[in-house]
């Protein structure tokens, strides 16, 4: 029976890795998966139906595939879209954004620099796509207006390996941190105390890798810069803010979301709480500032996300019952051993990687930790970090490895930049080598 | 992706076009006239008290060769003069001028012909015009309906306002155009038409008004001693302009005339240069 449904979750990676010839959200891939699994489990008897303890010692009458959902995780994902959605309105990221644009004065070196740590700082602090978006967005605006259209390429590719990189920089800044910190039991500042080194210097390496591949050089005739300020200075950062007040009342939020997460783990009430709440609430809180408008903030969050994430979960709840989880622990088992061994765990980090560019790496990250989480693993093992770099950073081996990836070849075919999908690659192949083997060596040394 | 174009478009918005004053001066003059040597003199006088703001250190050259008046001549004259201003009126050596139905040869050559800014002066034997007009250049008007970066015609502009007199800068909308854009609009289930209707109003007049708001920035910061006003709205052309006109007194309207494309030539210029008789248009 586990060998079966072995083969069911091999078929489900296979039919999510090819969600686009599919024609298929990846939420409803897993959601037909789910209801599948469920009447199977239910059939083979696997699944243990009846009332659920409560920590205060009730119990309660739950469907079977409520618990299976980290609800947590969940919280922190949609109250973080929202607050984000609702924060964006206020001109903050493009008034940052622009800000950094007139402090280059368009010298395209000076742009390269900036964007760049832009795109890691709002990945950090914002979703990956999100964050792709505004500055790919500015990118190419800014750049047209410089007639260096030919840069744009680039500059997106830089950009959205950056997208990926920032997405380490915290726990609440990729779903895959979320996930993997959540099982591991890992809290915000230690993850940010372990990443956050390795974050600033591959995205220093990144930079200068990138200027010199790609042949970034600075202004140097005083015509030429001279005019690229002018253009520059056109830029006005205070266009998008719509009220001065709410802009201020945003920024001060932002500063109390990232303290307050940050926080958690040891303020009073919001640690029994936990991250969701903080999440949840700081976005309702926003919500005030459009309380007739709520709704039109929902849209913001991604559903097929939520919907794929809760799919996912019920899916491997039922595959732990078939104890194909326990099966796949022991054939990793065999390949990282007991966690000690460095080609084990940079055979991890490679894995996860691999598996991670060229599907979504939330179902990576997700079973990868759950299967760690079978084989009893410590927090502090250095497997989790294997799992979570791996998932992270593997997305930049391919346009189809990460959505921030798309989104850098859907503003490139906008302007009329093509790039196929092996030029990509070609592209970035120098720099995520670079970026896998020093991930490798960082998490063995840590 | 939905998301990328709402990104785009607010830094297209945000990305504004700036005016920079650069000082332009007028050192040479030609006026093409067909006025006889008795009423020559006279009108050159008024003329020279009209264009005062120029300075006394301007060379005035006349073309009134009646036996060799032709396009090829007068063409010839530009070439060898290279004024920087030409100055002439409607319908030379013909009567045509009391009718607003043309400019005459001479004009319809020079304006698209030379690159050097034409000034149509009102008819010296026309009574009609405002009792303001030809007077001073203390009121001035540039107008357009594509301001934005249109640097050269702010500095005509401000080359031409005497000190101490106002500058209105001048945007106006084609109402007619809009409407239909909108009436096409209202035909789309997809676009809520009401609030097509508010943003793209509000998008039309903002461009311009932001650059105009550049413009009275950079005469505050340059020191000019004129005031920059800013006229920005929706209407028909022609009616919208001779009403401004009156309202303001204005003593010039300065235009473009010579786009890559000659639109303005074939767009709302001429009928304007045709039928604003009562005060001085300077076609750039």
């Amino acid at each position: 029976m586990t060998a079966g449904f072995s083969f069911l979750l091999l078929v489900i990676i296979a039919a999510l890795a090819f969600e686009e010839k599919l024609h298929a959200k990846k939420s409803v891939i897993i959601g037909v998966s789910a209801i599948f699994v469920l009447l199977l489990g239910t059939f083979f008897g696997i699944i243990p139906f009846g009332a659920i303890t409560l920590p205060g010692g009730e119990s309660a009458d739950m469907p079977v595939y409520i618990p299976a959902i980290d609800w947590e995780a969940l919280a922190i994902i949609i109250g973080s879209d929202i607050f984000v959605a609702v924060s964006s309105r206020s001109g903050l990221f493009s008034w940052i954004a622009i800000r950094l644009t007139k402090l280059s004065r368009g010298d395209p070196l000076k742009l390269l620099w900036y964007y760049g740590l832009m795109t890691v700082l709002f990945s950090a602090m914002l979703n990956n796509v999100t964050a792709m978006v505004i500055v790919g967005s500015l990118t190419a605006v800014s750049l047209s207006r410089l007639n260096r259209t030919a840069d744009l390429g680039p500059f997106l590719v830089v950009e959205a390996l950056l997208t990926n990189i920032g997405g380490l920089l915290t726990l609440i800044s990729s779903v895959p941190n979320i996930i993997v910190g959540r099982i591991a039991g890992i809290t915000f500042l230690a993850f940010f105390a372990k990443a956050a080194p390795f974050v600033l210097a591959l995205t220093v390496i990144t930079l200068l890798q990138a200027a010199k591949q790609f042949g970034v050089h600075a202004l140097k005739g005083d015509e030429e810069k001279e005019k690229a300020l002018q253009v520059v200075s056109g830029f006005d950062e205070n266009d998008g803010i719509v009220s001065r007040r709410f802009f201020w009342f945003c920024a001060l939020m932002l500063a109390a979301f990232i303290c307050t997460i940050a926080a958690e783990s040891v303020l009073p009430l919001v640690k029994d709480l936990g991250m969701g709440f903080v999440a949840l609430a700081f976005a309702t809180i926003m919500l005030l500032a459009y309380r007739s408008q709520a709704d039109e903030f929902y849209k913001a969050i991604d559903w097929d996300l939520i919907g794929f994430f809760m799919g996912l979960f019920v899916v491997l709840n039922v595959m732990e019952h078939a104890h194909v989880l326990e099966a796949l622990g022991k054939g990793i088992e065999m390949l990282v051993g007991d966690g000690r061994s460095a080609g084990g765990t940079g055979a991890l980090l490679l894995s996860s990687a691999a598996c991670s560019s060229v599907m979504d790496n939330v179902p990576v990250a997700a079973m990868l930790a759950k299967i760690l989480a079978a084989m009893n693993t410590p927090g502090t093992s250095r497997l989790w970090w294997a799992v979570v770099f791996g998932a992270n950073l593997g997305g930049n081996l391919t346009p189809i490895g990460s959505v921030s990836s798309l989104v850098a070849i859907a503003i490139m075919q906008k302007h009329g930049v093509g790039m196929p999908f092996m030029t990509f690659c070609r592209k970035v192949f120098p720099f995520v080598a670079i970026e896998l083997v020093l991930s490798i060596l960082y998490v063995l040394a840590g | 992706m939905k998301q990328i174009d709402q990104f785009e478009s607010i830094f297209r918005s945000a990305l504004k076009d700036v005016y920079k004053y650069r000082k332009l001066s007028v050192k040479s003059v030609l006026v093409v006239t067909d006025r006889k040597e008795s009423k020559l003199e006279e009108y050159l006088e008024d003329l020279r008290c009209f264009l005062a703001v120029l300075g006394t250190d301007v060379k005035w050259t006349i073309f009134d060769d009646e036996k060799h008046f032709t396009a090829v001549h007068l063409l010839e004259k530009v070439a060898e003069v290279k004024p920087d201003l030409i100055c002439t009126y409607r319908n030379l050596h013909s009567a045509a001028w009391q009718y607003p139905y043309s400019l005459g040869e001479h004009l319809d050559v020079l304006m698209q012909k030379t690159a050097q800014p034409v000034m149509i002066l009102p008819h010296p034997d026309d009574t009609s015009i405002y009792p303001h007009a030809m007077v001073n250049t203390n009121r001035v008007m540039t107008m357009t309906d594509h301001l934005a970066k249109d640097h050269r015609l702010i500095d005509y502009g401000i080359l031409f306002t005497e000190p101490q007199g106002i500058l209105f800068l001048s945007h106006i909308e084609d109402q007619r155009t809009f409407s239909r854009y909108m009436e096409v609009i209202s035909r789309i289930p997809d676009i809520d038409t009401d609030h097509a209707a508010e943003e793209i109003r509000a998008r039309l007049v903002k461009e311009p008004s932001d650059y105009i708001d550049s413009c009275i920035a950079s005469a505050h910061e340059n020191k000019l001693p004129i005031e920059v006003k800013k006229i920005v709205g929706f209407g028909h052309h022609i009616s919208e302009y001779r009403k401004l006109i009156e309202e303001h007194e204005i003593d010039l309207l300065i235009m473009n005339s010579k786009d890559d494309d000659q639109l303005a030539m074939h767009g709302m210029t001429y009928p304007l240069a045709v039928e604003l008789r009562q005060i001085a248009l300077l076609f750039l």
